[in-house]
């Protein structure tokens, strides 16, 4: 458990440094996340090397971001003047991205 | 009692009682609406209004929470892989779906956000709406939205996809299996997840996996994005 949560934060690390030095509009934990997924397909890290902290992680990630839905509660005033138009962008945009991903899957896929 | 809000230690035992208190109503009532994260973060609300706590104060422990949703979007990049190996031989279709149905969400929501001239700082809170919150929350810093605005929107859209994405997309048409996971993952990431996997295992499969290459594919795009439309 202890490795394979070293292993994750050294990508963590990778990640964050990559995304100083080169400059990138990318947050560096979303950098990690690509790096070890391509260490992973070219075989430099093993997955059971990483699964038991990766598990773990992904088992309480909702908890981990309750608190920034808490910090909705400062913004009230803002969303309560503008929710009506939050509402109908956000569904009409969210029926879009349903029908597009599927329609194109449901022409071009293998998997039925 | 002032000496106990102002530790961490308040914020995260709150945070774990709430949590653990929607999750046992959830199991009691298996509505959509009852969704743990929904209840959880109502329920916080709640009671940091009512005893007139200050958000600062819920921040010392909530910030120790969010602290680990760093380490789980690396995480996330582990479960991308396991979920790629069970699909590789569908991927060029499915990587075409999800791309262009996660970067039409970017537009469109931006787009009927402008037409309504919404400020600016909300259009920029929303632009990743349809990704797993924590990507959401990196992208809205990184363009100058406001992350409390994403994460709020961003569970409220992954419970109605996950109330109304399959009856929707029945509606228009659709009965592919994969499409309908491809379809929730991509739009609702991993609130429409877990609807997906209840509709199937092969759903379910293709909707993890499409949160997270809508994940990588917001997170590359937005940035770019809202610099041309802005």
């Amino acid at each position: 458990m202890v490795k394979s949560l070293l292993y994750i934060f050294s990508f963590l690390v990778l990640g964050e440094f990559l995304k100083e030095v080169l400059h990138i509009p990318i947050a560096g934990n979303i950098v990690g996340m690509f790096l070890i997924f391509f260490a992973l397909k070219f075989g430099l890290i093993k997955l059971s090397a990483v699964k038991p902290a990766s598990d773990k992680l992904l088992k309480y990630l909702v908890l981990f971001f309750i608190p920034y839905g808490v910090g909705l509660l400062a913004y009230f005033e803002l969303i309560q003047a503008y929710w009506l138009y939050i509402a109908i962008a956000v569904v009409v945009s969210a029926v879009i991205t349903l029908y597009l991903t599927a329609i194109i899957l449901q022409k071009f896929g293998k998997n039925g | 009692m002032d000496n106990l809000f102002e530790s961490p230690i308040f914020g995260v035992f709150i945070t774990l009682l709430a949590f653990f208190g929607a999750n046992a109503l959830r199991k009691r009532i298996p509505l959509a609406i009852f969704n743990p994260v929904l209840m959880a973060t109502l329920s916080i609300i709640v009671v940091l209004v009512v005893f007139k706590i200050d958000i600062d104060a819920y921040n010392k422990g909530g910030d120790l929470l969010t602290f680990f949703l760093g380490p789980s979007i690396v995480a996330l990049g582990v479960f991308f892989y396991e979920k790629y190996e069970e699909i590789k031989n569908d991927f060029i279709p499915f990587f075409i779906a999800v791309i262009v149905g996660g970067l039409m969400s970017i537009v469109s929501v931006v787009l009927i956000l402008l037409l309504f001239n919404v400020p600016l700082v909300i259009v920029k809170s929303l632009a990743s709406k349809s990704v797993t919150t924590p990507i959401a929350i990196e992208v809205s810093k990184i363009i100058g939205g406001i992350p409390e605005i994403t994460a709020g929107i961003v569970i409220l859209v992954g419970i109605f996809g996950n109330a109304f994405g399959p009856a929707i997309l029945k509606l228009l048409g659709i009965t592919s299996k994969s499409a309908l996971g491809a379809a929730l993952g991509t739009a609702a990431h991993g609130i429409g997840t877990a609807r997906a996997l209840e509709e199937g295992k092969l759903t379910g499969v293709y909707s993890g996996l499409a949160m997270c290459v809508n994940g990588i594919v917001t997170a590359v795009a937005t940035p770019y994005m809202i610099d041309w439309f802005l």
